[in-house]
């Protein structure tokens, strides 16, 4: 394994910086730009499949994303240790939800511990009328920091933040694209995706490029490769378990994946334009399935298996997902390779026969040839 | 005293359900293929179609009828078919079966049309893409709408809603959907030929605040009235059918002709049960597949479904006053379902309903969604009223035994409603 990958996916990586106050936040929606400019730590939350999330199951119900309800308990039982503020995107239903039991918790429960909580609802219609208002939200948020730290966020620390976090974004652009060329399994990816949301952007641009530098020594990981659809993965547990099995993920189309970092902010060349550049970036990041449309996640779908060389696509939908199921009839038709479905699957795990199945199914064609 | 009278059919109910009957005969003799028809979301802008003289027909009112005549599992089986999933948002995608029905005529009343435009707000995760297979669909066409959030909202809504509307959702929803509503306007303009008069715009809006005021009246008559003058089972096609045609002179008299029933039944004292014992508000979409379901708890215990969203939303939920038309109906939609919802709107109007209306009991349907319920039943809770959570589907039986619900809100009525109405 490069040092650069041993670094990133080191258990130990610090998740914080001394003396920075916490920001958490829930969601790829959230743009993380204007929470470094207003001088915090950004820090993504995960749920754990592996933990008990009754608590969090009760306050939104049993018809919710299991993830939701275990960020929730963790929240509750302080599981991320001190946060600040809290900022929650509007990436899917769940996290909508989520929002609104926090929100009222802090109205009926005061004594609850739960930091100080602000929605920031992206939208993805493609219209002008939705940019407008994406703009606004960003605005609201960076005034509501502002309220918070007792700071503003100047134009020129926005502007700094804006180019650390594009780094960022390609530097994980062009550590993905080796993935065609087999250089790390996704699980490791994955792994190199979750640090570069836990430190601070400088940091994690130091080892994104010794890694990308070392990558393309590395002899190419083993497996059938394939592009995973569907839900999200916010624990490496079903990622490991289908390479595991003999496949390879070389791409994904969700937001702890490739879909995090497929658009960059940009340079508006005038701060006054930063802003709107930040709303058109969220706005237009990429189709993930929660949002977009059918249309268009078959067209991603269908565009990512072909530049990433998969001869397969595996769709993996955890239960309550509501999304990706009505996907799924319209990738499998665009993307022309084998194509395999594994539904209703408990949250961080796969059924192992259905997992067997999907395999058999996705290497048929290499096996009658 | 004597025994209050008890009641049969409310003749407005009946006259409601005939005249969506005739509608529908109408639609079918009238319509011609590849003409404008719309099948639109329920909290969608309804009115621009009104305005233009488009028909429409609503996307959950349809999937109640296929549940009342026991016809959902062959929709959504025409779904799984077609590898779309037939267990989410069911009340939603009922009538995307209807599309591929091979034989529409011998649907419940003649089968839906097929619409040329289809309308829906980007709710949810998976109600978007249930339009967006209408939208492949050979002539149809889906429009969009944004489907904003807010971060903050005040929390006694119904005060400020019918003319303080813009304080209580908010300049940037609204600028949206305003946005959105005159997109929508020149795209029908575009695609039907039809003319958008801001005249019979002003005339459809004037209609339904009317409409929407009578059904006010009618919901605080119940509220007040002692015992329950009017089932559930009734108020619901006499609001509801009425509530989409809304923005006709039809309409609003429908609405004035249900509140002088109901008021006529008040003053004679007349009862729907002989006896009531308990009452009891249903929070939750109706149960259309057992529309019997409210009336056996009143036989069996004198337990009467006094209150449903249905009445109670038509009276806080629609009336919008203001100088902007097209702003005021956006005022109506861009925060709709949040009132029935999304806390703290959402449980502080439960709790408001419940109290006006004296209820000693809530059954809360809870669905296998995202929608979720605790914060409701919390409130409900600690406004000191007793909530049973009922976990079935609105409108697909598959997973609600009918014995089970019964006996699950028989042994609650007995055990916490019971006692405490006696007292």
């Amino acid at each position: 394994m490069s040092a650069a990958l041993a670094a990133l996916l080191d258990p130990a990586l610090p998740g914080r910086t001394p003396d920075r106050p916490v920001a958490g936040y829930v969601g790829a929606d959230v743009p993380v730009e204007l929470l470094t400019a207003a001088g915090y730590h950004p820090l993504r939350l995960s749920g754990s499949p592996h933990e008990d999330a009754s608590p969090g199951r009760r306050l939104l119900g049993g018809g919710l994303d299991p993830v939701a309800c275990s960020v929730l308990t963790r929240l509750l039982a302080g599981a991320y240790g001190q946060l600040d503020v809290l900022v929650v995107s509007r990436d899917c239903e769940a996290s909508l939800r989520l929002f609104y039991v926090l929100r009222e918790l802090a109205r009926v429960e005061p004594s609850v511990a739960l930091p100080p909580v602000h929605l920031v609802d992206v939208l993805h219609l493609p219209h002008r009328t939705t940019t407008r208002y994406v703009l606004a939200k960003v605005r609201g948020l960076r005034t509501w920091l502002a309220g918070r730290s007792g700071r503003p966020a100047g134009d020129d620390a926005l502007a700094a933040a804006v180019a650390a976090h594009d780094r960022v974004r390609g530097l994980l652009r062009a550590t993905g694209d080796l993935r065609a060329q087999r250089g790390l399994t996704g699980t490791e990816f994955l792994g190199v995706v979750d640090a570069a949301t836990a430190l601070l952007p400088d940091r994690a641009a130091e080892l994104l490029t010794a890694l990308v530098a070392e990558l393309p020594d590395r002899g190419p990981r083993p497996g059938h490769p394939v592009h995973l659809t569907g839900s999200s993965h916010d624990s490496p547990d079903v990622y490991a378990a289908v390479e595991a099995a003999g496949l390879l993920v070389v791409g994904e189309d969700h937001d702890r994946g490739d879909l995090l970092a497929a658009t960059d902010v940009g340079d508006p060349g005038d701060p006054a334009g930063l802003e709107l550049a930040l709303a058109e970036r969220y706005q237009f990041n990429g189709p993930a399935a929660p949002r977009a449309s059918i249309a268009e996640q078959a067209a991603h779908t269908a565009a990512r298996v072909h530049a990433r060389g998969a001869a397969g696509l595996l769709g993996y939908v955890r239960r309550h997902d509501d999304g990706p199921p009505w996907d799924w009839a319209a990738q499998r038709a665009a993307a022309g390779v084998p194509a395999a479905s594994l539904e209703h699957q408990p949250y961080g795990r796969v059924d192992p026969d259905a997992l067997d199945r999907a395999v058999r199914t996705l290497r048929a064609p290499a096996v009658a040839a | 005293m004597s025994a209050p009278a008890r009641t049969g059919r409310l003749p407005s109910a009946a006259a409601a359900t005939a005249y969506q009957r005739q509608w529908f005969a109408d639609l079918h003799r009238d319509h011609v293929p590849g003409a404008p028809l719309a099948l639109v979301n329920a909290d969608a802008p309804q009115e621009v179609f009104r305005a233009m003289g488009i028909p429409y027909v609503v996307n959950q009112w349809w999937a109640s009828i296929v549940a009342a005549k026991r016809r959902t599992q062959d929709h959504l089986a025409r779904l799984r078919e077609r590898g779309y999933p037939d267990h989410t948002e069911q009340y939603s995608s009922t009538a995307l079966g209807s599309a591929f029905d091979p034989d529409p005529a011998s649907a419940p009343w003649g089968g839906l049309p097929m619409p040329s435009i289809v309308l829906a707000e980007t709710t949810g995760d998976a109600s978007r893409k249930i339009f967006d297979v209408w939208g492949e669909q050979p002539g149809v066409t889906f429009y969009p709408l944004e489907s904003a959030a807010a971060d903050t909202v005040p929390e006694r809504w119904w005060e400020l809603m019918p003319h303080h509307w813009e304080d209580a959702v908010g300049s940037d929803r609204l600028d949206l959907m305003v946005g959105e509503l005159e997109g929508l306007i020149r795209f029908l303009e575009q695609t039907t030929g039809r003319r958008f008069s801001e005249q019979r715009f002003a005339e459809v809006l004037a209609l339904t605040n009317e409409q929407e005021e009578w059904n006010r009246r009618t919901r605080d008559l119940v509220a007040a009235a002692r015992p329950c003058p009017v089932a559930v089972t009734d108020s619901i096609p006499a609001v509801m059918i009425p509530q989409w045609h809304r923005g006709t002179t039809w309409a609003r008299d429908a609405a004035h002709r249900l509140h002088d029933e109901v008021a006529g039944r008040v003053s004679a004292g007349a009862a729907v049960c002989d006896g009531e014992r308990a009452r009891l508000m249903w929070v939750g979409r109706g149960l259309w597949f057992d529309l019997e379901f409210y009336q056996r708890f009143q036989e069996r215990y004198g337990a009467v479904f006094v209150w449903s969203m249905y009445l109670a939303i038509a009276a806080d939920g629609y009336v919008r006053y203001g100088d902007d038309p097209l702003r005021t109906l956006a005022a109506r939609f861009a925060a709709f379902s949040d009132q029935l919802y999304t806390p703290p709107w959402s449980a502080e109007w439960y709790v408001k309903e419940a109290r006006t209306h004296g209820v000693q009991g809530v059954v809360h349907l809870v669905s296998d969604d995202a929608r979720g319920s605790w914060a409701t039943s919390r409130a409900l809770r600690a406004a000191g009223i007793p909530v049973l959570e009922l976990h079935a589907d609105n409108v697909d039986a598959r997973r609600s035994d009918p014995d089970h619900l019964d006996r699950t809100v028989g042994s609650w009525i007995e055990a916490e409603v019971l006692p405490r109405a006696d007292d």
